[in-house]
């Protein structure tokens, strides 16, 4: 975990083998858990809104990006990544299976707007394929923190 | 380029939240409208604000398509948000379509 006074909290995991979607949705959350950045309850509204809404964080071919409202359990801003072991279906009729899910909390409306701005940018670049390729979590922390 | 009357285009992006592919939509919105000259004044917000809003143009997940036929003439359906140019080639041709891009 990195963190710095004025910037998100910023973990990942790697290797990660996850049961289904919802498995995913909670190992990409659970080290932003652990930091205290975020309430245990929010992978359970992430969850919740996705099979409300369908499959919202699904970005882009094997890329899922799970987020809910500032108001289901932020306490920081904060972003990480959980690389799947093994892909999963999320029921999108386009972008399975996927195997790097991606998670992120602000705090308020606008706290995040740079964040994901640059998080857009390094996905366009390539941030994907870091993760993918990271041997250990180390290395898809420092990927993952030229983000934030 | 602006839709008649001559203003700029609205363009709102809807994801479920309103917080985060909403957001990145709307970026790459911003990019894509840039890239063809287009003026546009766009927004990013979750699918039910949207049922109470109008545009000129709605960008969302195909999963949010139905929700939006009221909010605008044009619906965009995107599946891969990272495909900046693809979105351009989308919009593109709808606002020919439309005649405000000739």
């Amino acid at each position: 975990m990195t963190e710095s006074a004025a910037g998100p909290v910023v973990d990942a995991v790697v290797g990660v083998r996850a049961a289904d979607w919802r498995g995913a949705v909670h190992a990409a959350c659970a080290p932003l858990v652990s930091a205290g950045a975020l309430e245990p309850r929010y992978p359970e509204r992430c969850i919740a809104i996705a099979e409300e809404h369908g499959p919202y964080m699904v970005l882009a071919p094997g890329i899922a990006l799970a987020h809910a409202r500032p108001d289901d359990g932020v306490l920081r801003l904060c972003l990480s990544a959980a690389v799947l072991a093994t892909p999963v279906e999320f029921g999108h009729d386009q972008n399975d299976p996927v195997d790097v899910v991606l998670a992120f909390g602000s705090p308020d409306d606008g706290a995040h707007l740079a964040l994901l701005q640059n998080l857009a940018e390094h996905l366009l670049t390539g941030l994907a394929d870091q993760l993918r390729l990271a041997p250990d979590r180390g290395t898809a922390v420092r990927a993952l923190s030229a983000v934030g | 380029m602006s839709p008649a009357p001559s203003r700029p285009l609205t363009v709102l992006t809807v994801c479920g939240v309103g917080m985060g592919s909403s957001l990145i939509l709307k970026m790459n919105a911003e990019k894509a409208l840039k890239s063809l000259g287009v003026e546009a004044k766009v927004e990013h917000t979750d699918v039910s604000s949207a049922r109470g809003m109008k545009a000129d143009v709605a960008i969302a997940q195909g999963l949010h398509a139905d929700d939006l036929a009221s909010v605008a003439p044009v619906v965009l359906a995107i599946s891969n948000f990272m495909d900046v140019d693809g979105l351009r080639r989308q919009l593109d041709e709808a606002l020919r379509a439309q005649g405000w891009l000739s």
